[in-house]
């Protein structure tokens, strides 16, 4: 009888434990087992056209302590002896790695004597790490995690961008690249789960991979970090010479619309983030807008060579005050008692604004209006920056009198400085406008290119006027005021200087300029397009301030891009009559 | 019986030769030799179904070495596994390592080519850009462009400023390294130097300075000769 019942007691107890509470059990025991770490799927680079990595994803390390156990311990040293090393002494030690004073780290490690967790040091290096972890301190534990460096710093840096936080509080790209292209460089974290012994070493078999870790794709940018580098180098120097407020340069390829340097000043360089007021943390040549000034004069020689309404030779008299049949009036920029009597190359070489406004207003305002859509002004590009203007483009049909004349040569009308280079873009392209690329695309860590932006053009004037246009745009360089800072020995070039009023932000011009230059090369096939904008130069108030800038960046370009001298003549067209 | 210990079992030997007559023949059962009768012995014998049931220790020898050839093939095939564990455990160990060597490496790299450093260092090292490039044709031989060697007091590219800032870069290595013997004469880099590239720059940097300390350091380009003929095909790019 009594044996039935131990039996029976046993019974019982074996059901429970092996059925009812089976699954508490194992799970408890699988608890105490396992282990999980999390693998990272690390954020991808962000590379220029030929690989250069301008962000990219490191790993630092993190030093934690347990107060609860720092205590004295034994250390062995290579040769047999052991020592006893006392808690001030290891800070003194960690100090010394870590560039901190003992005091601090001491004072870590014993400020809540009962805790088991406190920071010695975040975010130290390989070398860091592994100096501290040769110490052999019994009571320190390693954590790693992601960080985000910029190798080239400034260079592109406003363009590249940077990390910040979303409203999770997890890292996201916060600017420039680091923010259109986020979905794509964005990896997703693994989680590896394994069971292991006591010594902390899996046992076999057991290694079960809950989530497999996705490293993010690479956006893979149109830029040349070296004519990056260069451009801002130039640009940066003649700010400083002239003692000018800000500037861009942005150099576009003719051929293809893709952007090889967008430079700005101020910049950011991305591993100093505090170190750039967060005014001057954006790119400028996306996100100002600025009234264009003479440069956009280009822009109405083609509308009007694309209308039919005048040829390069058309004959103007331009005189030093025009005023419109509405009665809106401007003035060239030089007195002149007689009017000139310029052909329509002479009246953008000499960038005469009473010509041009009497060239302009041959087309309606709509037909202008039109034309300066089709250029995509009032729309921003198609690359779609954070922050990206459009610039400043009101309807026809409600410009005042004033601005129905003065838009004709860029006042009036603000745009962008990627907007300007993208208008000399299609006149090089044969009137094609093509959409202005800035990423080529997400490299997949596969090898395979996603999100390829749209390259189709759109014809915006016909072949033959942009052709005209860039011929009288040659005489700018071969005959205008800046020549001397614009031509390129052995190549025939093609620009348009710009000496633009500044709004002063009250609805009034102020007194400050914003100078700029636009031009191809080479005119005769034109491959690369060069815009330089500086504001408020103080000492030179002309296009002179952006003029050698654009000299030494297209000449760069032309040595860089091997692109052949020029063999043949210009046109020569005639200026005056 | 073919058993042949039939032979010692004592039982009533048959009547061979049963001819009946013959009975009288044969002497009564005595063992010649023997003085006295062994009284017989008596024994169960198994039958065939009880014989055939018995078991054999061949059998049991088998049974036995398999299973300790199992429990010892498991021993080892367990002693393979984990010994196989903490291999990977210190392979891994040992790719987490490389893995930071590679980072350390690849990170230094990345900094040492940025244009920031490579333009200081080739400052440092006096040169210059020559602003009139001049092209070779392959297909002709044909030099477009007029070539002008760059003269030593050319302006640099950068006018020794480092306008776009670099975090990351404390000081140009090669510049740092540079100083130090050009200034004192002496053939070795011993500066701030932080890899092969920078090594050799210094050695070269070093050169040039001693040779022509005040003419800076633009090595005199060598003049072309245009009247030269060229012998033979011109070498031509080829693509597979």
């Amino acid at each position: 009888m009594a044996v039935v019942a131990v039996v029976a007691v046993f019974v019982v107890r074996l059901v429970t434990i092996q059925i009812v509470q089976a699954d508490t059990l194992n799970a408890a025991s699988f608890d105490k087992l396992s282990a999980s770490t999390s693998i990272y799927g690390l954020r991808g680079d962000i590379v220029d056209a030929d690989g250069t990595v301008l962000a990219t994803t490191v790993l630092r390390y993190g030093v934690t302590a347990s107060p609860k156990s720092v205590t004295d311990f034994t250390r062995t040293a290579a040769d047999g002896t052991t020592s006893t090393v006392t808690p001030t002494q290891a800070a003194a030690e960690i100090a010394a790695i870590t560039g901190q004073t003992a005091d601090q780290v001491y004072g870590t490690l014993t400020a809540d004597p009962t805790s088991n967790f406190a920071y010695v040091v975040k975010d130290i290096d390989v070398d860091a790490f592994r100096a501290i972890r040769d110490l052999g301190i019994p009571w320190l534990y390693y954590e790693s995690n992601p960080v985000r460096t910029y190798p080239n710093g400034a260079v592109a840096g406003s363009v590249v961008g940077f990390m910040g936080e979303d409203g999770e509080g997890k890292p996201t790209g916060s600017a420039g690249v680091e923010q259109i292209d986020n979905q794509c460089l964005v990896g997703t974290d693994g989680l590896e789960t394994y069971e292991r012994g006591a010594d902390g070493v899996a046992i076999p078999g057991s290694t079960v991979t809950t989530t497999q870790a996705v490293d993010g794709g690479t956006a893979v940018l149109t830029l040349d970090s070296d004519l990056q580098w260069f451009s801002q180098q130039a640009l940066v120097d003649r700010i400083k010479e002239t003692g000018a407020a800000w500037g861009t340069v942005v150099v576009q390829e003719v051929k293809t619309g893709k952007l090889l340097a967008v430079a700005d000043y101020p910049s950011v360089d991305p591993n100093n983030i505090d170190g750039t007021p967060s005014t001057d943390r954006g790119s400028i040549a996306f996100q100002a807008p600025f009234e264009p000034g003479s440069t956009f004069k280009a822009l109405t020689a083609a509308s009007v060579l694309d209308a039919g309404l005048a040829n390069v030779g058309t004959q103007v008299e331009a005189p030093y005050i025009y005023t419109d049949p509405n009665g809106a009036s401007t003035r060239d920029s030089e007195f002149h008692v007689d009017p000139l009597r310029l052909t329509f190359a002479g009246v953008m070489q000499e960038s005469s604004n009473t010509g041009t406004a009497m060239l302009g207003e041959l087309l309606t305002p709509e037909q202008r209006y039109n034309y300066m859509q089709a250029f995509h002004i009032g729309s921003s590009s198609e690359v779609g920056f954070p922050g990206e203007s459009g610039g400043i483009l009101s309807p026809w049909d409600q410009w005042d009198d004033q601005t129905n004349l003065t838009t004709t040569f860029g006042q009036g009308v603000a745009t962008t400085a990627v907007q300007m280079a993208s208008v000399y873009q299609a006149l090089g392209n044969g009137g094609v406008r093509l959409p202005v690329q800035l990423v080529e695309g997400c490299r997949q860590p596969d090898g395979t290119m996603t999100q390829v932006p749209d390259a189709t053009g759109t014809q915006v004037v016909s072949p033959s006027a942009a052709t005209d246009t860039i011929n009288m745009l040659e005489t700018v360089v071969t005959g205008g005021y800046a020549k001397a800072d614009l031509q390129i020995p052995g190549y025939r070039v093609a620009a348009k200087t710009g000496t633009a009023q500044m709004s002063d932000g009250n609805g009034a011009y102020g007194s400050s300029y914003v100078t700029s230059l636009a031009g191809l090369a080479p005119a005769e096939d034109p491959q690369y397009v060069v815009s330089v904008t500086i504001a408020k130069p103080v000492t030179i108030e002309s296009a002179l301030a952006a003029a050698p800038v654009f000299q030494k960046i297209m000449s760069q370009v032309l040595k860089e891009k091997r692109v052949l001298p020029s063999t043949e003549p210009g046109p020569d067209l005639p200026t005056t009559y | 019986m073919s058993n042949p210990a039939g032979a010692y079992m004592a039982r009533p030997r048959p009547n061979l030769m049963s001819g009946g007559s013959a009975a009288p023949k044969l002497p009564a059962p005595a063992f010649p030799g023997h003085d006295l009768p062994i009284a017989p012995r008596i024994e169960i014998v198994p039958t065939r179904s009880q014989k055939r049931a018995r078991p054999k220790i061949a059998y049991a020898a088998v049974v036995v070495t398999g299973v300790l050839a199992i429990v010892v093939t498991q021993l080892m095939l367990s002693i393979g596994l984990s010994d196989g564990a903490y291999e990977i455990s210190s392979l891994q160990q040992t790719q987490k390592e490389l893995d930071r060597s590679n980072q350390v490496l690849s990170e230094q790299f990345d900094k040492l080519s940025s244009p920031q450093n490579l333009a200081a260092s080739a400052e440092s090292l006096g040169m210059v850009a020559n602003s009139a490039p001049v092209y070779l044709r392959l297909s002709d031989g044909a030099v477009l462009g007029s070539p002008v060697a760059a003269s030593a007091s050319a302006p640099t590219l950068t006018g020794g400023q480092t306008l776009i800032p670099n975090s990351l870069l404390v000081a140009p290595s090669v510049t740092a390294a540079t100083g130090t013997p050009a200034a004192a004469g002496t053939g070795t880099g011993t500066g701030a130097a932080t890899g092969t590239g920078t090594g050799t720059a210094t050695a070269t940097g070093t050169a040039a300075a001693g040779a022509t300390p005040d003419a800076a350091s633009a090595p005199p380009a060598a003049q072309p000769q245009a009247d030269v003929p060229w012998q033979g095909a011109l070498p031509s790019p080829t693509t597979r």
